[in-house]
Parts: C-alpha cells; structure tokens; sequence
C-alpha cells in the first residue's frame, strides 16, 4: 500500500473533530439539541452580552436584565428542538428575551436604574470630566425615558436602534405589521422627544 | 399636499423616503422641524449605551444559566429516561409470569383448616382453570426470552418440576402431551 493510500484511508477512519469554539451557531445549536451542554455554554458565551443588552434596555436595571438574561436562554435551551434555523440564532434569542421582558413587565412594573450600573467610569486622560458626565447623565436620562415607553414601542425602538433588526423581523418579533412596526417607532420617538424636552 | 405620515416620517428618519414626498418635504416648514426633532432624538438613543457590568459578571453569569439550566425539571408531559420499551419489555414478561405462577401455585392450607376440608379436592377443581390462564399469559414467551429478561436463571425449570405435587405433574404431563398431539396433527 503507498503512503497517500494510507493517508487517505486514515483520514477516512478518523474524522476530524473540531473543537466547539470553531463551530458555528448552527452546528452549535445541532450539538447542543442533541443533548450537549458543553456547546450550550459556547453559545451562551457568544450571545450573552447582546441578550443582556435587550434585557437591560427594557428593565434600565443591572439586576432585573441578568434574570431576564438568563431566563431567556433557559428557554431557548427548552426550545432548541424547535430552532429549524429560518433566522439567525440571533434574532432567535432575541425574540425569546423580548417576549420573557414583555411577560415580566405586564406582571411587574419596572424597577429604577441602580447607582453601580451608572457606575461606568470614564477615561478623564480623554475627555474633561465635566463633558462625560453631562454625556453619562444624558445617557441615563434617555434610558430611563426608554424604559418608560410602553411595551410594544419600547421594544420596537431598542430593537431597530441597537440591534439593527430590519422592520419585517420585528413584526415577526411582535406578532404585528410592518406598518404597525412603523408606527410604534414613529411614536416612541415622539413620546422620546416629549419626555426628554421636559426632564431637567 | 398633506404632511408625511408617521410611516413616512420613520422612511424619511431611515433615508427611504419616496421621491414624491421628499418635494413636500423640501418645501414644508412642519414636517421638517417635526423630522428634524425625531432625527435629533434617535441620535441620542444611539448614543445612550448599556452600562458595561463587572468583567467577572460574565463568568459567573454563564455558570447561573448552567445550574438554572439543571435545576430546570423536565416537562410533566415527558417520560423519566429510565421507561423506555427496552426496559419495560422485560418488566412485562416479568411481571406476567409472576401473576400467572400467583393464581396458579396452591397456597398453603392453614394446618386447622386441613381437617375442615379436603384441600386436594378444591386444587383439583381449580387447576385445570389455573394452568389454562398460566398457558395464555405465558403462552408466548420462551424460555430464551424468560431468560434474557432475567426472570429465570439455568435450571429453575427443571427445579420447578421437581418441586410440583403429584396431581400438578400429573395435570402438567397431561397438558405436554396434548401439546405434542397438536404439534404433530
């Protein structure tokens, strides 16, 4: 038998075995619905921070966002048999943390941004500590002025503002139309306006 | 003309206004400042970022998910791992032949009451019922699967027949031979 005989029966008899972190999402979400939770853990560590980041945009609150988060990917492992891959994992997660933070606000109302998460220290080497923390104090403002929004036009905005979700996708989110879509955004940026034109 | 609508105004906000309507907005004060109002409002929401936590926040918030994960029962609606047919099968069996050897053994008469009656007698009456319910129950189980289900070991049978009484060989030897008569007619 030649050497690339070998070589190529070998290569035959073992198959190459790649390690979890170069997977992609869809190979990931195939493992992790056959049972494996070590490719769960990959993906949680892939999304977590944006799932955070919708959790945390709906409740403005460190403490509320991490059980949100963690709620939703509870769910999402429950319902990874279900994930035929139409849309991104992303938007998939997406879908499932906005729905855990509409079921929670209609059950609680939420609760005021904490003083450590506004604790983000800015770098004074850069920028005058006077301008970052009027910047800092804007943007807290605007936060809380989201959260106040009403549901479907809070989620409308956080979704087309920060995860650049087209309209039709979160009409799917919402179980509306992309007209009703535009309309939510329309007045979520209006109410916005209203609300920060008058806070102090 | 009339002023853009709320879906046009998000169209003009994202750049994707009909050309029809950008000439009314040209020339239309209101539908400008209102634009221009949303236009500076979206431009602040996108600057309002989410505090970042603590790095080790990450860490830990990945070890809750898993422990949240396993604490998470299993639907009611679902079956414990361990009943699947592969165990159930040879319970089955089991459970089968221990039913049938129940009605078919005689209990043991209490010792007072052998002189109230004969208990020979009652057996007699009752066996042919008895060994015919014992056929059907087991009547399609080999000893192989018996065996394989780990109900009986090498040699229990053998014992059985040893431990039968006189009327039971004899009803058994009965029933054998009617067994062959059928299987060479």
């Amino acid at each position: 038998m030649s050497h690339e005989s070998a070589m190529a029966i070998q290569a035959w008899a073992l198959p190459v075995v790649k390690p979890l972190a170069e997977l992609d999402d869809s190979e990931l979400v195939s493992a992790a619905a056959d049972g494996s939770r070590d490719a769960f853990d990959v993906l949680v560590e892939r999304h977590r921070r944006t799932v955070y980041q919708v959790c945390y945009r709906f409740v403005n609150n460190h403490e509320d966002a991490s059980d949100l988060a963690q709620d939703a990917f509870v769910r999402a492992w429950r319902g990874l048999k279900n994930f035929k891959g139409q849309s991104a994992l992303a938007t998939w997660l997406y879908r499932i943390a906005v729905n855990v933070c509409l079921n929670r606000l209609s059950a609680k109302a939420p609760a005021m941004e904490t003083i450590d998460s506004t604790d983000h220290v800015p770098d004074l080497r850069i920028e005058g500590a006077q301008h970052a923390m009027i910047r800092q104090e804007r943007a807290a403002a605007v936060r809380r002025a989201i959260a106040s929004l009403p549901e479907k036009q809070r989620a409308t905005l956080i979704l087309r503002t920060y995860h650049d979700m087209s309209h039709q996708q979160i009409a799917d989110v919402l179980g509306s139309s992309v007209g009703a879509v535009k309309a939510n955004f329309f007045h979520a940026l209006a109410n916005l306006k209203k609300i920060l034109g008058t806070e102090p | 003309m009339t002023h853009l609508s709320p879906d046009e105004f998000i169209d003009a906000v994202e750049g994707m206004l009909a050309p029809e309507r950008q000439a009314h907005l040209a020339s239309c004060d209101v539908c400008q400042r209102e634009l221009a109002g949303l236009s500076a409002v979206l431009s602040d929401a996108k600057q309002a970022s989410v505090p970042e936590p603590s790095p080790l926040f990450w860490p830990h918030f990945s070890a809750r998910v898993r422990t949240a994960i396993d604490q998470d029962a299993p639907d009611a609606g679902h079956w414990p791992s361990w009943m699947r047919w592969q165990v159930l099968a040879p319970l089955g069996v089991a459970a089968m032949i221990i039913l049938g050897l129940m009605i078919a053994v005689p209990k043991q008469a209490p010792v007072d009451s052998v002189a109230v009656q004969a208990p020979e007698a009652a057996e007699a009456l009752q066996a042919p019922e008895n060994w015919a319910m014992v056929t059907a129950l087991v009547g399609t189980i080999d000893l192989d699967t018996a065996s394989a289900a780990g109900v009986i070991e090498p040699g229990v049978a053998e014992q059985a027949v040893l431990h039968l009484t006189a009327e039971e060989q004899q009803e058994l030897t009965r029933l054998l031979k009617a067994e062959l008569q059928r299987a060479k007619s």
